[in-house]
Order: C-alpha cells, then structure tokens, then sequence
C-alpha cells in the first residue's frame, strides 16, 4: 500500500500546481472563465483514451500470456477509463451548456462518439459482471477488450471525420491555437491526470489482487468455512 | 473440406433450420413494421414531419431489429453442438464466416422488405438512384451488424442474459455502420459524395472480418 500512497501523494501533489496554473493562466477573450474548464476536460478525455489503450494491450497480453495479471490490468483500465470518460463528459457539457448555449448538441460527432465510448465500456464492465467463472470472464472480456479499443481512434478523429461542432485539436504539428500559458496549464494538468490514472490503476489492482486471493480462499474451504491463518493460530 | 466450403455448409445449415423456425420473417419481420407505424401515431399525423424522418426510422429500426435476428435462437449452438464441431475438425474462423453469412442473407431480405414498408407507409421524397444506394448501403450494413453481433453473440454464449447482455455490447460498436449507412442516403438527398460513406461501411466490415476470423479461435475456447 506504500506504493499506491506515494503515487497518490505525487498525483495530489501535481494536480495542486495543476489547478494553481489553471486558475492563474489568462482567461479566453471570448469564453472567458468557462474556458478553464480545459484543465479538467481535456485531462480526463486523454486519461480515458489511455486507459482504454492499456485495456486492449492488457486484453491482447492475457490472450497470449493466459497470465491473470493481464486481465487485472485490462479490466481495473476499464474501470478508472469509464469513470475518467464519465468526468469528461460532464465537464463537456457543463461547458457547452455555457459557451453553446446547450449541455448536448446532435450536431456535435465528439460530444456523440464518446457517448458513445463511455457505453460500449459499461457493456464490457458488464459483461465482466455476469459471467463468475474467472477464466472464462478474463477470456470473454479480453476479446471485447481487444474490439472495442476500435471506438478509440473514432472519438479522436470525430472532428476531423465529420463536420462538427466540437473545436478541432488544439495542438497540432504546426504549432498551438492557444497562448503559452494556457498551454503550459493543460500539459501540466494531463501529466498530473495521468500521475492520477497510474495511482487509481495500481490501487485497483491491488483490489483485484485481494479480491482474487479471497475468492481462491473461500473456494477452497467453502463459503461456511474460513481456512485458519497461521497468524491466528496461537497454540501449535 | 476448404475453409470456404465450411462456411458455406455452416450457412446452408443455419438457412435451413431458419426456414424450419421462421423467426426472421414470421416474427421479427412484422414486428419491426408494427414499429414502423408507432412512429406516426406518437408524432401525430404531420405529413412532412413523417416524410422527412422515415429514412432515418428505417435505419434506427434496422439496427434494433437487426440485432434480434443476428442474435436469433437459431444461430446459438448448444454446448453439445460446439463439442460436435470441435470433433468433426470445423474451423472456428469458417464457422464465424458461416454464421456471419447466412445472418447477412437474413438481414439484406429483411432490410429490403422494411425500406419497401417504409417507402409504402411514410412516403419519402427520394431522389432517382437511391434504390441501388440503399440496396449496397444495406449489404454492406447487413454485413457489418451481422459481424459484431456474431462476435457479441459467442462472447456472451450460455448466459442468461444473453440477448440484452449482446445487444448492449452491438448497438454503440454498431456507430460506424448507421453513420455509414444513413449518411449515404443522406449525401444522395444532398447532392454530394457518398464514396466516402460506403467507404466507411466496408473498411468497418473488413475490420470486423479480421477480428472476427483472428480472434475465432480464442472465442471458441472462451465458450467451451
């Protein structure tokens, strides 16, 4: 657990510098505060893409390893990404809402695709939720894993692919749209989302990890019966 | 025995006990036109209003229907049958490939007879040639859904959710294909380009093609 602690305190510790360069990075002339909802809406969006991308190489390692690591890692990948995909969402529309002038536009092929993304995840976790067998349920799930990973670069590219409403990437090859500081403020906070992702996945899998001792225990001794811990055992 | 002649076997028995059960075209087929004629009742009848929208209703229904048939009783093996093939040495890619056929089959008469209902019931203002954008914009469609609903089909085989669990994990992979399929009826409408459309659908249909002959073998052994 002293892992997972300094990985959290390293998170909580760049988010801090994260949201003191949001706060302080000039307004948008046009949007004005509402625009620093990037800090947060962007982060998590990139987040959720490379949790999903750690969900189809974990899904492709089990198929080809058949080692339960693998599977830990592409389903706790699920889990932070859906709730890392839920935050941008939300934080999407709260600036929509403002900026737009609607929370949910159909014209808009991002707003939409990752709509779409967040469901097709809720159908893995799922999935993962009605089978018990635990190989047959990393077997299952590391295909879809490796299927769904399609709806990824169809997200990313829905600005590109559609006429939308949705602005188009802000960093591109030949240079920024943005100022320098407003810049500087989002890659700090996608490093400190990031540092924040590898500190819930590493926490998640030591859940899982528990979680799958507790059920090989319970399984070997029965749902009654607790084996006895050499802890416990005072009098041997 | 070739990996095509597999398929082709596979398909020819999964047509065969679909013309014994009928589920496609005795059951789902007025079905999905019994839908067809809620949408006016609940919009009232404003006779623009249901011209406009009966391509897209023809696609929404097709996507939602089209999933009950891809996911019919019929095309779901016992696990006595999956053992018989496994002994008899049948391909799992070919079996993908045979079930992946004979759903399209299904689904291309199925889509046909729900245009012709949709034509007939809400009248569109369609522009000349739409007939043969719809029919390739159906095959290709057919083909895609037919596919994932295969993949989602066998990665849920045995529970007992089976049906909802599928159609959960197929309509939002299914994106590609509507956007696909209603955008080139919709570019035809528009006078602009629907290459790039049936482009979509079949690069989607060649990818789930590669996923679903590649990832055949793990599938069989994920449901064994």
């Amino acid at each position: 657990m002293t892992k997972v602690r300094v990985l959290f305190g390293f998170a909580g510790a760049a988010i801090a510098v994260g949201l003191w360069l949001a706060l302080t990075a000039p307004a948008d002339a046009l949007q004005g505060e509402y625009s620093r909802i990037i800090n947060v809406h962007v982060p998590t969006i990139w987040v959720a893409y490379l949790a999903f991308f750690v969900t189809s190489v974990g899904s492709l390692m089990w198929l080809w390893r058949k080692t339960p690591r693998w599977d830990r890692l592409a389903s706790s990948s699920v889990e932070v990404g859906v709730l890392f995909t839920g935050i941008s969402l939300i934080t999407g529309m709260i600036w929509g809402n403002a900026v737009w002038g609607t929370a949910w536009d159909w014209g808009d092929a991002r707003l939409t695709t990752t709509a779409v993304m967040f469901f097709v995840y809720l159908g893995y976790l799922a999935l993962r939720g009605a089978v018990d067998d635990p190989a047959v349920r990393a077997r299952r799930s590391a295909i879809l894993g490796v299927v769904a990973v399609i709806q990824v670069p169809l997200t990313y590219f829905a600005v590109n692919l559609f006429r939308t409403l949705h602005q188009t990437q802000s960093l591109r090859p030949d240079g920024s749209t943005m100022p320098d500081e407003m810049i500087t403020a989002m890659l700090v906070n996608v490093i400190a989302f990031t540092m924040l992702y590898a500190a819930l996945l590493t926490a998640r899998l030591e859940v899982a990890k528990a979680e799958e001792a507790a059920a090989v225990e319970s399984a070997l001794a029965g749902d009654a019966v607790k084996p006895p811990k050499l802890s416990e055992v005072k009098d041997v | 025995m070739s990996f095509w002649s597999q398929a082709i076997e596979i398909a020819r028995v999964d047509l065969a006990v679909e013309r014994r059960l009928g589920d496609t075209l005795r059951i789902v087929t007025p079905f999905a036109v019994i839908a067809l004629l809620v949408f006016p009742l609940a919009l009232g009848v404003r006779l623009s209003v249901i011209r406009e929208i009966g391509p897209a209703v023809f696609w929404a229904l097709g996507i939602l229907f089209g999933m009950q048939i891809a996911l019919r009783q019929s095309a779901a093996d016992s696990p006595e049958r999956r053992d018989i093939y496994a002994l008899m040495g049948l391909d799992p890619a070919a079996r993908f490939a045979g079930r992946a056929m004979s759903g399209g089959v299904l689904m291309v008469a199925f889509l046909l007879i729900l245009f012709v209902a949709m034509v007939v019931l809400y009248g569109p203002s369609l522009p000349p040639g739409s007939t043969w954008v719809v029919v390739v914009s159906a095959v290709l469609f057919a083909i895609g859904l037919t596919e994932l609903a295969t993949l989602a089909g066998e990665i849920t085989a045995g529970l007992s959710n089976r049906n909802s669990l599928a159609s959960l994990i197929v309509a939002p992979l299914a994106l590609p294909l509507v956007i696909g399929a209603s955008q080139a009826l919709e570019a035809l409408v528009r006078d602009v380009g629907i290459l790039p459309w049936i482009l979509l659908l079949l690069a989607t249909d060649l990818a789930l093609a590669v996923a679903g002959i590649g990832l055949a073998r793990p599938i069989e052994e994920a449901t064994r």
